[in-house]
């Protein structure tokens, strides 16, 4: 199943951004398509057009993010999409813990959090959202298949 | 060291077909092939990314005939790495870079790679896109599908649609749609043994003439999904004339318009493309095509062959 994100949608993917995040206009220049299971995928217009063109489309654009009980969960590359626009709930990691959160491992922070998500950053580079549990350790969200694996 | 052992059948093959060294490709084939990668500069600039592979212990070499690609030595597993996971690398052969070079997709077209499982050369067409124009990615098997999508995720392709099409209806909506179209066939597989010994086992002439069969289909479909004016480029890795220069014979004479260009790629070693074959006389634009032997650069073994279609 895939159609475009309506306007109320949208106005809210952009407003929950904004909230946790404080992201402004996010994919603002860009075509948003809802898929499966709350995913959000983000295209050009020209890319969008030419998928309405062709037969047996299995999938447009990249996935950048999900709706979970009404949060946003940033992928890797909707992160780095959004890049310098995310301003709230990011933390910064060493190489060392961008190695562990590319393994899906726990990261222990010793700041208090008070947003469900967060996202990484590890220099220029966005590592996607985490969830922050009650424990106080940040679970990321990295996908099975993108996970470094364990030696 | 092992040796490589190849059926009768193949070694006569090989045996027969012109401008083949056994020697040196039996050499080649025991080789193991040297590793390499692309930088994803649609995620960051190639500068950024080389410092931190430096800083990691990589060391690297550029290859002459592909932009953003790297021969790399030392360090840890690159398959294994951050830089892999994020996005930042995208592990491929050196010669493998070629046929993408030689399409030379520019910001703004519209690019169909028809058989592009499992999207090394999708990445490829996207970088050299920058984003702006479609990549259209397709495959004929949707397990195949499922690994181009994660590769074109992970390296951060907007601008793409991926379908699960028989390449060979492609023509049937989407006829005269593509500024340019890659065919990287399915095919025997001879000119990358050296990842797969099993590949020599398998091999049966039966094999080549089936496939033969269906690359010429594919092409075919190829050519007729390009706007005038548009540009082919057909691929194997694969050594057989029957996979190669005779499947680009029967377009040439299929469809008036096609066209064999020129491929000029900085210091790729490769011989011209066999014009004569078991007695049959090709055309003689066949010549321009680009037959590489696994032992020209000590890589993998490719055939390359570049069409226009008249008219734009």
């Amino acid at each position: 199943m895939m159609r475009l994100l309506t306007s109320a949608e949208r106005r809210y993917l952009i407003k929950r951004l904004e909230d946790q995040h404080g992201v402004e206009d996010a994919f603002d220049d860009l075509v948003l398509i809802r898929t499966g299971q709350g995913r959000i995928r983000a295209t050009t217009k020209e890319t969008y057009e030419a998928a309405c063109r062709l037969r047996r489309v299995q999938q447009v654009g990249l996935y950048v993010a999900k709706m979970v009980k009404g949060d946003v969960i940033l992928s890797i590359e909707g992160s780095q999409l959004l890049g310098a626009t995310i301003t709230k709930n990011i933390i910064e990691l060493s190489e060392e813990e961008a190695e562990e959160w590319m393994k899906a491992a726990p990261i222990k922070r010793s700041e208090k959090i008070e947003s469900r998500y967060v996202i990484a950053r590890c220099g220029d580079f966005y590592l996607g959202s985490g969830r922050v549990s009650r424990d106080g350790k940040i679970y990321p969200q990295v996908a099975k298949w993108r996970r470094i694996p364990e030696e | 060291m092992s040796k490589i052992m190849l059926s009768d059948d193949l070694r006569n093959y090989l045996n027969r077909l012109p401008d083949v060294e056994l020697d040196l490709l039996l050499e080649a084939y025991e080789r193991p092939l040297p590793e390499a990668f692309r930088v994803n500069t649609l995620k960051a600039s190639e500068e950024k990314i080389l410092e931190r592979l430096k800083s990691r212990g990589y060391s690297i070499e550029p290859i002459p005939w592909a932009r953003h690609g790297y021969v790399v030595s030392g360090g840890g597993d690159l398959g294994k790495s951050l830089e892999h996971m994020l996005g930042l690398v995208y592990i491929q052969g050196p010669v493998s870079m070629a046929p993408v070079e030689a399409l030379d997709p520019r910001p703004g077209e519209v690019i169909l790679d028809l058989c592009a499982a499992p999207g090394s050369k999708s990445t490829q067409i996207a970088q050299l896109l920058r984003g702006e124009g479609v990549l259209v990615a397709n495959d004929i098997s949707f397990d195949r599908v499922k690994a181009l999508s994660s590769n074109l995720q992970r390296f951060g392709v907007l601008n793409c649609v991926i379908t699960l099409v028989d390449g060979r209806k492609y023509p049937r909506f989407a006829k005269g749609f593509f500024d340019k179209v890659l065919v990287d066939a399915p095919c025997s597989s001879l000119g990358i043994i050296s990842k797969n010994w099993g590949i020599a086992r398998a091999w049966s002439i039966g094999i080549v003439e089936r496939l033969s069969e269906l690359q010429r289909r594919l092409i075919l479909a190829a050519f007729d999904c390009l706007k005038p004016g548009g540009i082919l480029v057909y691929s194997t890795c694969t050594l057989t004339v029957e996979e190669n220069e005779l499947v680009v014979n029967w377009l040439l004479e299929n469809r008036e318009g096609a066209r064999v260009s020129e491929i000029r790629l900085k210091g790729l070693r490769h011989r011209p493309g066999i014009t004569e074959y078991n007695g049959v006389r090709l055309r003689d634009e066949i010549s321009k095509t680009m037959r590489i032997m696994p032992y020209d650069n000590w890589a993998e073994g490719f055939y390359i062959a570049k069409i226009v279609k008249e008219g734009g």
